[in-house]
């Protein structure tokens, strides 16, 4: 019933300000549902955390918070849709390495993410699961190297380009090794072909194989982090098992378009930093495989460069872009 | 045996709550009302109710999705048999014979024939998913790329067989379909092809889209251009029971579907979509009056809803086994269970029973609702017809329009939809069939898919399709039916059927 009556309050004072024609102010931030878009189609990983996150940021920002999936274009197309929305706090979105670091050296960008954004905080970062099939007869990362040394592995992706991809190249230069790349269209049909032992292995989110896993219908060897993952204390990251300079995660972030005024970024950022600490996102994050991220604003900007930097040069070594 | 009968039981117990049924009725409801809407799928519905899943229980909230899901199926069929617009994509295939059965005035028939198959197709549906869901699940397994491909290319062969009249110009649709298929940037470069720069064509054309323009606003501007012609429709609506003799004529059509689509169903990358089509095609070639397919024939329609309705229920085998989901819908239904706290994988059916096996038991509830809610909407679906197509004709499109912007929540598809409208038009115009475009569009994005995967595991050896025995099986089958198809003896009878 509070609510409703808040709600009711909420709806007198916007007639109010706009029966007096006066422009919403940024004290009166929200006063009507803010949008957070998201690059995916419902269903996905992305969608997922996204939806995670908007649940709890509601809470914290004291308004409603809707999820619009803006799928298409390669994922470029929400990025767009961000860019070009009105910089007033009512449109933000949910980037994720993808469309954010790795398009821009491959597509040729409407907008590019690092011009038109605005990096308000890094919200989640998700370790992805190296996993072996049952045609790939080996128990550790190391042996798997050892066995794409000697010949050539084939691996499966979610797609090209897609973190899973990415994070197996990286994983081919760095141990010096050649690797014969399958992209699927989405994690499922991949892992299925995986199942069924058409390809030798591949890296992936780990809600997408943790039943599998635990099953030990599919092997864990190694998790792509920088730490090990929680929910599988014993398998070692890539790092401990012979690459150690290795780290790739997913990791998304809440950006909004350049331009928002200081007052409501502000509260954004601040609603951002109190969901990342509420016990029930953490929970719930932990579910969909991620940990919750504290690079906020300048250093997740910083962070963003870097990684842009660092893809680009692995794109680029694996000579993948569109003419 | 005896394991299978005890755990149906722990699932009908599960099913059977007031709670449960509750569930599954409104999940068939709302379904059945999505799956009438043109364009309006299941995928927008489902995830505009996620968030409302969270407050019940985890298997209420399941049965309810499933039932949304299933029952869109079934609702499809509704809309392409009445104004020969599909209902849901995977309707295509039923509006051909469909529509022209309601034009004889055999409405009322081929609703009822359709609910009835679609009914038989799930009971049995869910006694495999309850018997044979892990050989099922192996079975998924084995189609590899190379498999998926020789499926495809035997898939095509026997796709020609969709086409009355014109051989050449069925051919013609079924390359253009392909080529359609192709839009969109490169799986494995990311290249750009025939997008013109439009960032609408990047991810290619959706199945949906094509379906809704082709047919749906396709159908709207033919009948706007003949107006006499859908008038034809007014008359009667007809008996909405089979009799006897029909049942038992369309009863082969309806298992033979229902086997059909049991097992492309549980196909990864969407088979089931497979389903509906390849019934088509098999009714035809077994059929001794081919030449009427295309004019009203009942095991036209009975057999491929038969075989839609039993693949969009195995398809749950493979999310219910391992975890994976064959398609959108699906992977909402992973969604849901992880927002419960159940990760989807092999374990759910030693971790939650009760879950696993009350879905599987809701879902024979949910089919037995089905016809129960359809039967006797029938008659009010039909009353719709009766509405003068002036005020139709707006509300239809004002629905599509609806169900494609929910899409994407991008109003490119709309456009591109009422684009592929026109082009509908002009097919029917020059009397060509649309249903081979579609067919060839499906066929088309798996076939280059799986070819490529396919060559890039073999090396580009293209030995790699004989070297597997199921695909060299299945390139045998498929090379039979071309055999058979261009030698001179049988020439006679095919050109027989072509030529009507």
């Amino acid at each position: 019933m509070l609510k409703f009556t808040r709600r009711f309050a909420l709806a007198v004072s916007v007639a109010t300000i706009s029966l007096a024609a006066l422009p919403a102010m940024a004290q009166d931030y929200p006063s009507k549902p803010v949008t957070i878009v998201v690059s995916y189609a419902a269903g996905g990983g992305t969608d997922a955390i996204a939806r995670v996150f908007a649940a709890r940021f509601e809470k914290a920002l004291g308004g409603r918070v809707i999820v619009e999936n803006r799928p298409g274009a390669a994922a470029n197309m929400g990025t767009d849709v961000a860019a070009k929305s009105d910089p007033d706090g009512y449109t933000l979105l949910i980037g994720n390495q993808g469309p954010m670091v790795v398009n821009p050296h491959i597509f040729k960008l409407r907008n590019d993410p690092a011009e038109t954004l605005d990096p308000i905080a890094m919200i989640a970062d998700a370790t992805l699961v190296v996993v072996a099939g049952p045609r790939l007869q080996v128990n550790s990362m190391q042996e798997l190297l050892k066995q794409a040394k000697a010949g050539e592995l084939v691996y499966g992706s979610a797609g090209n380009a897609s973190a899973s991809h990415v994070a197996t190249l990286l994983m081919g230069q760095m141990a010096d090794i050649k690797l014969k790349h399958v992209p699927y269209k989405g994690a499922g049909p991949a892992i299925n072909d995986l199942l069924g032992g058409h390809i030798d292995f591949m890296v992936t989110t780990v809600p997408s194989v943790i039943g599998l896993i635990q099953d030990g219908t599919l092997k864990a060897l190694a998790v792509t982090g920088k730490d090990r993952f929680a929910a599988l204390p014993d398998v070692p990251t890539v790092a401990e098992s012979g690459l150690p300079e290795y780290s790739a995660s997913a990791w998304y972030g809440l950006l909004g378009p350049k331009g928002l005024p200081e007052d409501v970024r502000t509260k954004v950022a601040d609603a951002t930093a109190k969901t990342l600490a509420d016990p029930a996102f953490i929970e719930s994050l932990r579910k969909d495989g991620g940990v919750p991220s504290h690079l906020v604003g300048q250093a997740f900007a910083d962070f963003m460069a870097a990684e842009r930097t660092r893809w680009g040069e692995v794109v680029k070594a694996a000579d993948i872009k569109v003419e | 045996m005896m394991a299978m009968f005890e755990n149906l039981g722990l699932g009908l117990s599960v099913a059977f709550t007031l709670q449960n049924i509750f569930f599954c009725f409104i999940g068939c409801l709302i379904g059945t009302l999505v799956g009438v809407l043109p364009g309006v799928g299941p995928v927008a519905t489902i995830s505009i109710l996620l968030p409302v899943t969270l407050s019940l229980d985890p298997t209420g909230a399941l049965i309810m999705l499933a039932g949304i899901y299933y029952g869109a199926q079934y609702g499809g069929s509704t809309t392409a048999i009445l104004v020969n617009i599909p209902g849901e994509a995977t309707a295509v295939v039923t509006a051909i014979d469909g529509h022209e059965m309601a034009k004889k005035g055999q409405a009322g028939l081929a609703l009822g024939l359709a609910a009835i198959g679609s009914f038989i197709a799930g009971t049995f549906a869910t006694i495999v998913i309850a018997a044979l869901a892990m050989p099922m699940t192996k079975l998924g397994l084995l189609f590899g790329p190379a498999e998926y491909f020789s499926l495809m290319i035997m898939g095509l062969v026997l796709a020609v067989v969709l086409a009355h009249g014109s051989l050449v110009k069925a051919l013609a649709m079924i390359v253009a379909g392909v080529l359609l298929s192709c839009v969109g940037a490169d799986m494995e470069t990311g290249r750009e092809r025939m997008t013109f720069g439009l960032q609408m064509l990047t991810d290619g054309i959706e199945f949906v889209v094509l379906a809704m323009g082709v047919f749906g606003f396709g159908e709207i501007f033919k009948n706007l251009a003949d107006p006499e012609k859908r008038d034809v429709m007014r008359g009667t609506i007809g008996r909405l029971l089979p009799t006897l003799t029909e049942l038992r004529q369309n009863l082969g059509a309806i298992l033979r579907g229902t086997g059909l689509g049991s097992i492309l169903g549980v196909l990864p990358g969407n088979g089931a979509i497979l389903a509906p089509f390849a019934s088509y095609a098999l009714e035809k070639r077994i059929s001794d009056r081919p030449q009427d397919f295309g004019k009203g024939v009942p095991q036209a329609v009975s057999g491929p809803e038969s075989a839609n309705n039993a693949g969009a229920q195995t398809s749950f085998i493979p999310l219910l086994t391992l975890g994976l989901p064959p398609n959108a819908v699906m992977a909402l239904m992973v969604g849901a269970m992880m927002i419960q706290g159940i990760v989807p994988g092999p374990q759910v059916i030693q971790n939650n029973p009760d879950l696993f096996w009350g879905l599987v038991a809701s879902m024979w509830i949910g089919n037995l609702m089905l016809v129960i809610i359809n039967l006797p909407l029938i008659g009010v679906w039909v009353k719709l017809l009766k509405v003068p197509y002036r005020l139709l004709f707006p509300a239809i499109v004002a629905f599509c329009c609806i169900g494609l912007f929910s899409i994407s929540n991008d109003a490119g598809q709309v456009i591109m939809a009422g684009i592929l409208g026109l082009l509908g038009f002009a097919l029917y115009k020059l009397q060509f069939e649309a249903a081979p475009l579609a067919l060839g569009f499906v066929l088309g994005r798996l076939l280059e898919e799986k070819l490529r995967q396919a060559l890039i595991i073999s090396d580009g050896s293209m030995t790699t399709f004989l070297t597997s025995p199921l695909s060299a099986v299945l390139l045998l089958i498929g090379l039979v039916a071309l055999i058979i198809a261009v030698l001179p003896s049988m020439r006679k009878s095919r050109d027989e059927i072509f030529t009507d």
